[in-house]
């Protein structure tokens, strides 16, 4: 190198700077950037001196630029540029040298090469870096998108509360067996709803009650689990266990009584301990031979008869009961029409005097003249329509027509019989019944002593005051009030003292009492508090004449009277 | 933002990345063809376009240099983009090894790029996270784990705040970052601006940005000055970016308007 080499070192590599300024960025300080192009100088301008000659030192400064960042193709032009103008002088060599020209040419075209080949390879792999960065960024977009879906799917098919299976996915899951399932396969589901659920809410908040469905729904799934069940909450307060593969009702039994089992602990929360219940509807079936929405509704059946029978028991399905019910409630469906259609009408039965045998009384009996089922009896009926609210207006239809019967043969006979009308506690509650009753006696002309309101004794056991007062009411009229089916549901007695009653109607199975000891005590009973005493259900004349024995007034029953028609019962006042 | 927080954006390099356009600028490869032809038709307008990026990405080296001199150890790069050449956390820990840098950015191929890079660096991590959802970021259990925010630590946001709207107001934005830093933090930012430019480079400038995800909005010097609110800036205040403390005089040209950004450096109250 020429004297002062340093100082043209130096100043090559400023000059070689200021070429390369802007032509792409290179993360080095000023002075870093000087000091590595000096080297790159320092190296080039060497190598035209060493002998032999070797281009290859060319070929390394131009990957070196590259690898330094001096990586624009504008660089490249503007090194080539410099260097073939200025890298003899630099070396100390006489510029119009031709061997050194030649030398300056080959280290050139080797530093092209090498920066291209540098440029090239540095181009792919980073292009392969950030293919590889799209790649893995849209994989994880895809997993995100996936896990949201997944997260999505799950909250659609999850309970947020229990983190159990909703209905949507219970249903899903149902109608996925139905489709899959061998020919003989069979299915159970066990209803669960928990007994006073609403209590709990009630009471001690919606925060606690939640706490427990947390906590039912960890004992239910654990205990599912535990079986090879599948649970889920599909509703507030109702959960299924859903049974694949059953091989009968038995299977179905043994995961409802461990669900009751799995409540024996009280659960305890907040400081509260609550103990609970749960009822349990169960149905097990031959999947051939039903459908996901009628094993549904079969459970759902069966739970309310867990619910009715009386809570903290299971309750299997039982088809025979269903179809009663399902009767019943066609029957009670039918009822308003056949009202209006006035298909309800009475038969009367004696009340026989034990004494002399005479006619005192006749009891109205309800009867139901149904078109395809026949002539139906009150058992049939009256509880549905004591159900239903509609035994108010029927009770008013049947009063009027028993005093019309009453009033006819009152009107040829002045000692006929009083006839008696029971009356079902709806109608004894309604405010009405009194004003409804003085108007039938006086639309009909029925004196009212001619006229009998048969109560239950649980119409005693009310200490409504109302009803009460609606009872003295009504034996302020003149009615005569009898106590009906006396001695088989609860009476407080001090009602019979404190009532102006006039009789008791003693329920049949006194009347087969053999030893008549108890007969003896019901009659004496309904004597000391001043009241006529009928025995219902007399059948033989053995029985007729014990009760003749102990006291007892008037007897009904098929020994002394089948209940019959008005007509008939006119005839027998004539005899 | 009415897109739930559970769908996630998809990824589409069909669609232009100014992260990636930023890296083709600073002659980086990073880079696809669509972010290229987006890069040469704005070089084609504005013929300054490299020039601006390298610029700006020499004021960042600048910046970290002086706050690694100011015994600031650790660095939130909200915005930070491709990991190409001249990283924070190289100059950073060149200066100091021990320096945390924690990365931020929205471009999910800029994070998972990053990621690559920073495989193995305990001191450098990348969340992806847009830097509007302030407590997001702080509060990231991977930025909790790299930063002591009860310590000094230096917020940079370089070239990142010309691309967040009016909107969503910079400079409220800026401030929430300053309100969860203890004083003697420090902001340092580089703000891109057409205050120098001819109308028709700009408008061309802008039009080609706004085909990106992330459309461009200049702002002026005073309102780069008013994002400093409740900063002390240091000399030489809010500066073209090649003026802020030059390594030498050449480096700043006769033009310094040209880098067509205004950047400074300040330490909070």
């Amino acid at each position: 190198m020429t004297d002062g080499a340093e100082g043209g070192l130096s100043e090559f590599a400023r000059r070689w700077a200021s070429a390369l300024a802007w032509t792409s960025y290179v993360p080095m300080n000023r002075g870093e950037r000087l000091a590595a192009l000096a080297g790159f100088a320092e190296r080039l301008a060497t190598s035209l001196l060493a002998e032999p000659f070797s281009e290859k030192p060319g070929w390394e400064v131009g990957a070196g630029l590259v690898k330094s960042a001096f990586a624009a193709p504008e660089a490249l032009g503007a090194t080539i540029q410099l260097i073939d103008e200025h890298l003899l002088t630099l070396a100390g060599i006489d510029p119009a040298d031709p061997d050194a020209r030649a030398r300056v040419a080959r280290l050139l075209g080797a530093l092209a090469t090498g920066y291209s080949w540098a440029l090239r390879d540095r181009t792919l792999d980073e292009q392969e870096a950030i293919q590889a960065a799209a790649l893995k960024a849209r994989d994880q977009a895809e997993r995100a998108l996936r896990e949201s879906e997944s997260r999505f799917r799950h909250a659609a098919l999850h309970d947020p509360l229990t983190g159990m299976p909703n209905r949507a996915l219970f249903t899903d899951r149902l109608d996925e067996i139905f489709r899959t399932a061998g020919p003989d396969a069979r299915i159970a589901l066990c209803f669960l709803d928990l007994d006073s659920f609403k209590a709990v809410n009630d009471s001690l908040g919606h925060h606690v009650g939640d706490k427990l469905l947390v906590a039912v729904a960890e004992r239910l799934t654990r205990l599912a689990a535990a079986m090879g069940h599948v649970a889920a909450r599909v509703g507030g307060d109702e959960f299924i266990l859903l049974i694949e593969e059953t091989a009968g009702a038995e299977d179905a039994i043994k995961a409802a009584e461990a669900a009751l089992e799995a409540f024996d602990e009280p659960f305890r929360m907040d400081g509260n301990t609550l103990p609970m219940t749960v009822s349990i509807g169960i149905v097990e079936r031959a999947i051939a031979y039903t459908d996901p929405a009628e094993l549904l509704r079969a459970a759902d059946i069966t739970l309310h008869w867990a619910k009715s029978d009386g809570k903290s028991r299971w309750s299997l399905f039982d088809p025979g009961r269903n179809e009663r019910e399902v009767a019943r409630y066609a029957l009670r469906a039918a009822m308003p029409a056949a009202l209006d259609r006035d298909e309800f009408g009475l038969v009367y039965q004696p009340i026989v005097g034990l004494a002399e045998r005479t006619l005192d009384g006749v009891e109205a009996l309800a009867r139901w003249r149904h078109p395809e089922l026949g002539v139906l009896g009150p058992d049939r009926f009256i509880a549905l329509a004591e159900d239903s609210g509609l035994i108010v207006p029927l009770g008013l239809r049947l009063l009027e027509k028993a005093c019309v019967e009453a009033a006819r043969w009152y009107a040829t006979h002045p000692h006929a019989p009083y006839v008696s009308v029971n009356l079902a506690m709806p109608q004894i509650r309604h405010p009405r019944l009194l004003s409804d009753v003085a108007s039938v006696l006086n639309q009909t002309g029925l004196p009212p002593g001619k006229l009998q309101l048969e109560i239950t004794e649980n119409a005693l056991m009310a200490e409504e005051f109302e009803t009460l007062m609606r009872l003295r009411d009504l034996a302020d009229l003149g009615v005569r009030l009898a106590i009906d089916d006396f001695g088989t549901g609860y009476s407080n007695l001090a009602n019979l003292r404190t009532l102006p009653l006039h009789g008791l109607k003693l329920a049949g199975q006194f009347v087969d009492d053999p030893d008549a000891a108890f007969l003896r005590i019901l009659v004496d009973l309904g004597h000391t508090y001043g009241l006529t005493v009928t025995a219902e259900g007399v059948e033989t004349r053995e029985q007729a004449d014990i009760l003749r024995a102990v006291g007892c007034e008037a007897g009904q029953g098929y020994y002394l009277g089948y209940p019959t028609d008005p007509d008939t019962i006119a005839s027998l006042l004539g005899r | 933002m009415t897109r739930p927080d559970w769908v996630p954006e998809g990824i589409d390099t069909a669609q232009p990345s100014a992260a990636r356009i930023y890296d083709y600028w600073l002659g980086g490869t990073h880079n696809f063809a669509v972010d290229r032809e987006i890069a040469r038709a704005v070089t084609d307008a504005a013929p300054d376009a490299a020039l601006i990026m390298q610029a700006n990405r020499a004021f960042l080296r600048r910046a970290v240099s002086f706050l690694i001199d100011q015994g600031v150890r650790q660095f939130l790069d909200l915005g930070s983009g491709i990991p190409t050449l001249g990283n924070v956390h190289e100059v950073a820990q060149k200066g100091a090894p021990d320096a945390k840098v924690m990365y931020v950015d929205i471009d999910p191929v800029a994070v998972a790029h990053s990621r690559q890079i920073l495989a193995g660096n305990p001191h450098a991590t990348v969340i992806r996270e847009d830097l509007r959802h302030v407590d997001a970021v702080l509060d990231h259990p991977d930025v909790r784990g790299t930063l002591d925010l009860d310590r000094p630590v230096a917020v940079l946001m370089m070239a990142v705040l010309h691309f967040v709207p009016d909107a969503d107001d910079p400079g409220r934005l800026v401030a929430r970052f300053r309100d969860r830093i203890v004083p003697g933090s420090w902001l340092a930012l580089s703000h891109g601006t057409q205050d120098g430019m001819t109308r028709e480079a700009a408008e061309i400038g802008s039009d080609l940005f706004n085909r990106t995800s992330t459309p461009f909005v200049s702002r002026t010097l005073a309102q780069t000055r008013a994002l400093f609110d409740g900063f002390d800036l240091v000399e030489p205040g809010i500066v073209w970016s090649v003026q802020w403390r030059p390594e030498h005089p050449d480096e700043v040209g006769d033009r310094p308007e040209r880098s067509a950004a205004y950047v400074g450096v300040g330490a909070k109250r």
